[in-house]
């Protein structure tokens, strides 16, 4: 499982790959940071892509103990270094 | 403001995060006292029951929509911030039970700072307490308690610890609801809201600074605000450069600060969160193994379904057979005993018939529900239901319409989105249900030719059965398509599933659902099967007079000259009655219409009763081909053969016919209780009346394509 961060800067979670993790540090898009927030994402959870979907389109993701499902969209607007 | 002395019907709400395990407390507090229905106005689903505790009146229990935070995404959270911001409203409760699970407290607290911030009288219970040995987690109560100005009481629903303790804990607060006001705010607005509040401050009816803030933020749409309010909130919004989503971030984040160090100091987690889960979604969701694992699960809900259903559906079936003759034979013969056999008998019969599917199914979609296994099938199917405008969650229903599409519609309820909740009830009635199957296996017979291939491996009657099934898919995946288009929400769409861990199933939360879906739709649905099945008995049997009259003589002149015997006779008068009923002119009305489709006014009337209920085709063509007994597939059959056109010789059954009204079964909306349901689950009469006419058209048209290519 790679643990090395092959981005310098933040990026978005939705470039991550299979197995990679990283810290949230923001969010782009301040609808869906609402919601993220709520449900308990939020700058400074552990963030680490698990799979993806049979179709595509969406992970699963966990994020601190929690497990999540997050599509594209959502994973997009979580900067995580 | 609080008052000093205990109303009459104290309301108390159980409020808390999805997955808190809310619903099960529930049924642990009020058993099946339960009454079900809908929230004023809106399609929430309000379960509602008594709770009776020493020394107080009866406590109506209110089991609110989970939701995250004040800030509603979806109709049911909207539901929530409504009536906990309106002190006037019927709902408002007198206490709160908050509702956390005790293993995710640094999550679940944050609305439950939101609402402590409203100055409601609160009891916070930690859920899911079985849990702490096999975590490892410690709590230290009266600390948490401390800190958080309110009772705390760790319970758990599955055995039971803490149940005593919570009552106690709740009459105590209800006899002195303002023994824990809140000291101080979690909560202070930032700058440029305590500027709009400065100014409408006044103008909300508002018990506090955070109370006028929701007002402030959620005034669009919650109903109890003025219009006038309304437009004065907005000005003043505009005017201090309030900005509704950067401020409730700030909010939220402010509020993880605060309430973050006092969960820290008071749970103590052992080593990692169990991996069991984990390692079970490691095969359960895997992109390739998951769907297949799916689908076997599917097949073998069906096969179960199916099995363990036909016993009590034959039962249920024999004792109203018996019970219509039993009334026939005891009773004297005339209008009231006909009312009562081939109305209510039988209507009644064709309601509860239902009832073995129905909760067998709920039996299987609870336990999968509690599991926790249908909220991975929605992440798996997700994005493949999204490009048809669905939702990950809609699978669940489309499969088990195939068994019947009452339960499947009902078990939308848990799709948040309305429009993708929507587009599912109009379109799973387009999966080829349990009900359509005696008429696919009668009309095949005349559609397709018994050939066989590969030493009768592959029957081409087998492959057309099948092929009937697939197309019903492709029409609702299609349909739902085009809905997906003309379609408008304002509502947003997320996915942001919790997959919460794997657990093994509250068997008394099985069973709660399976009474209550059970009772619903005979309640419901029963209502309006048992009214259309009197009105078409009353069509079928009764006509205008002379006609009837004279249909009856001829009838009985015809079976004098060809010598028929007492029950030919009585089968040829029944059906010359049946043409001379208003069912029968109605029959002959509508034949220009189905003329194109290539049916003829008897076919007319097998139509027009089937749109009580699909499986009455083959009971309408025994009763007009005067057959006595219907149980009889085969004779049907042979009549059906048999019968000619009277004008050109032919028969009547021809392949183009018989495609034509497979596919017009296919299609069609023939279901008088799914309808019912539909209105039901929808709360208006436009949408049966959309489903009907889209599918109806669909039917009509696709028929008629058939019939003209064929014949």
């Amino acid at each position: 499982m790679p643990t090395t961060m092959p981005f310098p800067l933040p990026a978005a979670a939705s470039l991550f790959a299979v197995g990679q993790s990283g810290t949230i540090e923001r969010f782009t898009n301040e609808s869906l940071a609402g919601k993220l927030l709520d449900i308990g994402v939020r700058p400074g959870s552990r963030l680490r892509v698990v799979r993806k979907s049979p179709f595509g389109g969406s992970w699963y993701v966990k994020i601190d103990r929690q497990c999540l499902a997050l599509r594209k969209k959502e994973l997009a607007c979580i900067m995580v270094k | 403001m609080h008052h000093g002395q205990i109303k009459a019907t104290p309301v108390v709400g159980l409020v808390g995060n999805p997955n808190s395990g809310k619903s099960s407390l529930f049924n642990v507090l009020t058993g099946l006292r339960q009454r079900i229905g809908n929230f004023p106005g809106v399609t929430v689903e309000k379960k509602a029951g008594m709770l009776t505790l020493p020394g107080l009146p009866t406590i109506e229990l209110i089991d609110f929509p989970g939701a995250y935070s004040c800030y509603p995404t979806s109709l049911d959270e909207r539901l929530v911030v409504q009536e906990l911001t309106n002190p006037a409203g019927e709902l408002f409760p007198d206490a709160i039970l908050y509702v956390a699970d005790i293993t995710k407290l640094d999550k679940h607290l944050l609305l439950f700072t939101q609402l402590r911030d409203l100055d409601l009288p609160m009891i916070l219970v930690l859920n899911m307490a079985d849990r702490m040995e096999a975590d490892g987690l410690t709590v230290d109560i009266p600390r948490l308690s401390k800190q958080l100005g309110v009772p705390v009481v760790p319970v758990s629903s599955r055995d039971h610890r803490g149940i005593g303790e919570l009552k106690e804990v709740i009459a105590g607060l209800l006899r002195e609801p303002d023994a824990f006001r809140p000291r101080q705010p979690f909560y202070e607005p930032t700058a440029s809201a305590r500027d709009v509040l400065a100014e409408l401050r006044r103008e909300l009816p508002a018990r506090n600074d955070y109370h006028a803030l929701l007002l402030a933020h959620h005034a669009p749409w919650l109903k109890h605000i003025p219009e006038q309010t309304r437009h004065h909130v907005q000005q003043a919004r505009v005017r201090h450069g309030f900005h509704s989503l950067r401020a409730q971030v700030e909010e939220t984040m402010d509020r993880y600060h605060t309430f973050e160090p006092i969960v820290k100091e008071t749970v103590r987690h052992a080593g990692d969160a169990d991996s069991l889960s984990d390692r079970i979604d490691n095969v359960v969701t895997h992109p390739i193994a998951g769907p297949f694992i799916f689908v076997g699960l599917m097949f073998l809900l069906f096969q179960a379904l199916f099995a363990w259903a036909s016993v009590p559906m034959d039962l249920i079936e024999w004792f109203f057979g018996t019970l219509g003759e039993g009334i026939r034979t005891t009773l004297p013969a005339g209008w009231f005993t006909d009312l009562l056999v081939d109305g209510i008998v039988a209507g009644l019969g064709g309601v509860l018939v239902f009832v073995p599917q129905i909760a067998i199914l709920f039996f299987f979609i609870a336990i999968l529900e509690e599991v926790g296994y249908l909220a991975r099938a929605a992440y798996m199917f997700d994005s493949l239901m999204q490009r048809f405008g669905l939702n990950g969650r809609s699978v669940v229903a489309l499969v088990s319409g195939h068994a019947c599409a009452i339960p499947a519609i009902m078990s939308t309820r848990t799709i948040a989105n309305w429009k993708e909740r929507l587009l599912t009830i109009l379109v799973t009635p387009l999966t080829s249900c349990s009900a359509r199957i005696p008429v696919y296996v009668i009309l095949i017979s005349f559609a397709v030719p018994p050939v066989a291939y590969l030493n009768g491996l592959v029957g081409l009657q087998g492959l057309a059965f099948a092929g009937l099934y697939f197309l019903g898919i492709l029409g609702a995946m299609l349909s739902a398509l085009a809905f997906k288009y003309v379609l408008r929400t304002p509502e947003r769409s997320f996915l942001m599933l919790e997959l919460p861990e794997y657990r093994t199933p509250v068997w008394r939360n099985v069973g709660v659902t399976v009474w209550q879906k059970s009772k619903t739709f005979v309640l419901e649905a029963g209502k309006i099967i048992m009214i259309i099945s009197v009105i078409l008995w009353a069509a079928s049997t009764y006509g205008p007079p002379e006609q009837m009259a004279a249909a009856e003589r001829e009838a009985g002149a015809a079976a004098q000259v060809q010598n028929l015997s007492e029950d030919e006779t009585a089968d040829l008068v029944a059906s010359e009655r049946l043409e001379a009923s208003y069912a029968g002119h109605l029959g002959k009305f509508i034949e220009p219409v189905i003329r194109p489709l290539g049916y003829d006014w008897k076919i007319g009337i097998a139509l027009l009763t089937s749109f009580a209920a699909r499986e009455v085709f083959v009971g309408t063509m025994a009763t007009i081909y005067s057959i006595g007994s219907t149980d009889d597939e085969f004779r049907v059959r042979e009549r059906m053969a048999e019968e000619r056109n009277p004008v050109t010789g032919e028969p009547v059954y021809n392949v183009a016919t018989a495609w034509s009204l497979l596919i017009f079964y296919v299609f069609a909306m023939m279901c008088m209780s799914t309808l019912a349901v539909t209105r039901r689950e929808t709360n208006s009469w436009k949408w049966p009346a959309v489903q009907f006419v889209f599918m109806t058209a669909i039917a009509y048209v696709g028929a008629m394509a058939v019939y003209q290519v064929l014949s």
